[in-house]
């Protein structure tokens, strides 16, 4: 189910090439639009249907779960957390689908660059990077070494 | 040079007329380019295509009053680059935009009205300067930072292609129309002077001339999209999903 930009919505903004993890989303010479180069390499992640800010990438649905003449559109609501798909039968019929993707506000999540560089006492801890307070909790129960 | 038609002295040798035939020459040359750009994409059978699909699949019918309404939404779009996500392009945009009509308004107002150096009011010249040096920041800006292939794609700043064409051509020609009307206004050299003219002529008959080739067009079919788009939304005909009722985000 590869992707290809419908390019009279694409605005040729880039961000499907900075986020595809295949590289194949690359920028046409012609017409300075995105397109995808290579079909077959597609990962088919999503990572650029989901991006774009148009709404301007489609994927081709595979025929097992939606047969030729068909369309699959997509359109990602950051400010809701949330992604819906829609597909369009080529007999008309018409199937909506709702995901949410996450309950905290889009572009919250800090980079591991924004948070305290820990220092070596770290390497002894049982703790994972930034546990507890990122997991939203008080703390975590420990192994008692000496016990075991 | 913000006070002078720099048009006025093109009449010392070449016709008086000479700069007014151009004019309607690069208007023709638009009308047609446009015509063969649209023929040879096939612009007009697509939309044609794509209205008669979304007609089939409305869910209602729209108004008089209610497209009135979405072209006028339209339109205040494109005044402001609605339709670029990103605010430095579209700011570049708006600057290209805007510098490019008060230029090519003042071109037209100051040979066709105010072909002689008599009578021309001041603003005129200071318009046709300012809306030039607008295009020319726009411009360059564009060109060497923002252009999507080589913010993203990793292609060099002085890379050239075809997609290029449009702007390479409009900032050339307005940065050779600013120097021609300093060099004439600031240095008694006369083949300096009509050098700069040529190259300017140059590159405004390739961006007027080229339209056929180039991303000119744009400027007509895009708000034509972006209007099927709003018709198509609002007829419930639109392949986008609906948007959801539910908001997800529960915690900051």
């Amino acid at each position: 189910m590869p992707t290809y930009t419908d390019m009279t919505r694409c605005d040729g903004c880039g961000e499907c090439v900075d986020i595809c993890p295949s590289d194949i989303m690359h920028i046409d010479p012609v017409y300075r639009r995105s397109y995808n180069i290579e079909p077959n390499f597609c990962w088919e992640c999503y990572a650029c249907v989901k991006a774009c800010p148009q709404n301007a990438i489609d994927v081709r649905g595979y025929a097992d779960f939606a047969p030729l003449g068909h369309k699959v559109r997509v359109l990602r609501e950051p400010e809701k957390g949330v992604i819906s798909w829609k597909i369009r039968y080529r007999d008309g019929r018409l199937k909506e689908f709702t995901f949410p993707i996450r309950t905290t506000p889009w572009g919250s999540i800090k980079a591991p660059s924004d948070y305290e560089k820990p220092d070596s006492s770290a390497l002894t801890s049982q703790m994972l990077s930034h546990e507890p307070a990122a997991l939203h909790i008080d703390a975590l129960p420990t192994i008692n070494k000496t016990k075991a | 040079m913000f006070t002078n038609n720099p048009f006025a002295p093109v009449s010392d040798l070449l016709h008086p007329s000479f700069m007014k035939v151009y004019i309607v020459l690069m208007i023709l040359a638009v009308v047609v380019g446009t015509l063969l750009d649209v023929y040879h994409k096939g612009s007009a059978k697509f939309f044609a295509r794509r209205k008669e699909k979304s007609r089939a699949a409305a869910e209602r019918q729209l108004s008089g009053g209610e497209s009135f309404s979405l072209a006028l939404e339209t339109v205040a779009e494109a005044a402001v680059s609605g339709e670029l996500c990103k605010w430095q392009r579209r700011l570049s945009h708006l600057l290209m935009m805007y510098g490019f009509f008060i230029y090519i308004i003042t071109t037209v107002a100051m040979v066709f009205f105010y072909p002689g150096v008599a009578r021309l009011p001041s603003i005129l010249p200071a318009l046709w300067t300012l809306g030039a040096s607008m295009v020319l920041v726009g411009g360059l800006w564009f060109f060497f930072v923002l252009r999507v292939n080589v913010a993203y794609d990793g292609a060099s700043p002085f890379h050239l292609g075809r997609a290029d064409l449009f702007v390479g051509s409009l900032i050339a020609s307005v940065a050779f129309a600013l120097v021609w009307d300093y060099a004439q206004t600031t240095y008694a050299n006369p083949t300096a002077t009509w050098i700069l003219f040529g190259l300017y002529i140059f590159f405004t008959t390739l961006l007027f001339g080229a339209v056929r080739w180039s991303k000119f067009a744009h400027m007509f079919f895009k708000p034509a999209v972006a209007f099927q788009r709003r018709v198509e939304e609002a007829n419930g005909s639109s392949d986008l999903p609906r948007p959801s009722a539910e908001n997800y985000i529960v915690r900051s």
